[in-house]
């Protein structure tokens, strides 16, 4: 019976996984198909992050969003990625809650433009972050240490 | 004849996506390779910023080499008292060539007439009796209105939601970006646009 349970909880875990790094994946895919500057407009109007490193982050974390996001769903040595990745989307989730506290009518940025912060976007990132978390704290749990 | 109906059907939702333009509420040339439309509110703040601040400067950096066109577009926002009126006299003195004045002195003067109700006051201060008596009269004409409600309706289409929205258009693709863009940024993506 725990037997079944568990496994049950790895094809769930697993199925998660696909999901989490599947998304983060695709999200950064769309960000790279446009201008880095608009991802940049984007992040700069949340108002979090001093102005010097706007640019450099606009062009490197789509790319980041794909590479980690492809290698959780390998699942090789599944530790890194799914840290990673929960520790973004903390990053993230804050920011869309205190834009959304503080009244500001923004895009979220998360899939490029014209997504604008609402309770759906907040529910979709709270429940991927929720998601990741699960991940994390699975592979952490069971898969193999780094030798 | 194959290739060309394949090249129209191509061609068609480029088209489609760039709506048409009032020249007389428009700076530049009109095959200037970037398009800038930019929704606003005479009543807002940050729309007469844009318009004192950031304009100039695109106005320098773009317009005046042909590299940009922009284009006013009206989105009079909800529960904003006399924003409509203040559009029909803008939109009336485009009709007679006194958009831009129009404009610069409602933005200027934004404090004044937005509280104190009176935005013909300003407008009448920009223009001679001749040019104040068609603008009134052009103001209630049904034409002045329907535009004024197909830019909104073009904006709400658009996703707008705010003022002031900015859209660029290169290349029949469109980009609204996010509001009240770092000049840096807006340069950067514009430059990025142009062709090298």
């Amino acid at each position: 019976m725990a037997s079944s349970r568990s496994k049950a909880l790895d094809w769930t875990v697993l199925a998660l996984r696909l999901i989490v790094g599947g998304v983060f994946a695709y999200a950064g895919y769309l960000k790279l198909r446009e201008p880095w500057a608009l991802f940049a407009m984007g992040i700069d109007s949340y108002h979090l992050i001093p102005f010097r490193f706007v640019e450099p982050l606009a062009r490197t974390l789509p790319a980041g969003e794909v590479v980690i996001g492809l290698w959780l769903m390998t699942g090789f040595w599944p530790r890194m990625p799914s840290t990673l990745i929960s520790l973004l989307l903390v990053v993230f989730f804050a920011a869309m809650v205190h834009a959304k506290i503080a009244g500001q009518q923004i895009d979220c940025g998360c899939f490029g433009p014209g997504d604008p912060i609402s309770k759906w976007t907040l529910l979709r990132d709270g429940s991927l972050l929720a998601a990741s978390l699960l991940v994390t704290w699975r592979a952490f749990r069971h898969s193999p240490k780094k030798s | 004849m194959k290739l060309y109906a394949a090249l129209l059907l191509v061609l068609l939702p480029c088209l489609a996506a760039i709506p048409e333009v009032d020249k007389n509420k428009a700076v530049g040339s009109p095959t200037a390779p970037v398009r800038l439309e930019v929704f606003s509110d005479f009543t807002c703040p940050h729309c007469r910023h844009f318009h004192e601040e950031v304009l100039p400067q695109l106005m320098k950096d773009y317009v005046v080499n042909g590299k940009m066109y922009i284009v006013d577009r009206a989105f009079p926002l909800q529960g904003h008292s006399f924003t409509r009126e203040a559009f029909s006299y803008s939109v009336a003195a485009a009709r007679i060539g006194k958009y831009q004045q129009v404009a610069d002195a409602l933005y200027a003067q934004q404090a004044n007439w937005a509280v104190n109700g009176n935005p013909w006051g300003v407008v009448a201060g920009v223009l001679s009796p001749a040019d104040q008596k068609k603008v009134l009269e052009l103001s209630k004409d049904a034409g002045v209105q329907a535009e004024i409600e197909a830019e909104f309706r073009e904006g709400v289409d658009s996703g707008v939601n705010q003022t002031p929205t900015l859209i660029l258009t290169a290349g029949g693709k469109r980009f609204p970006l996010p509001p009240a863009p770092d000049y840096r940024l807006l340069k950067s993506m514009i430059d990025g646009l142009l062709p090298k």
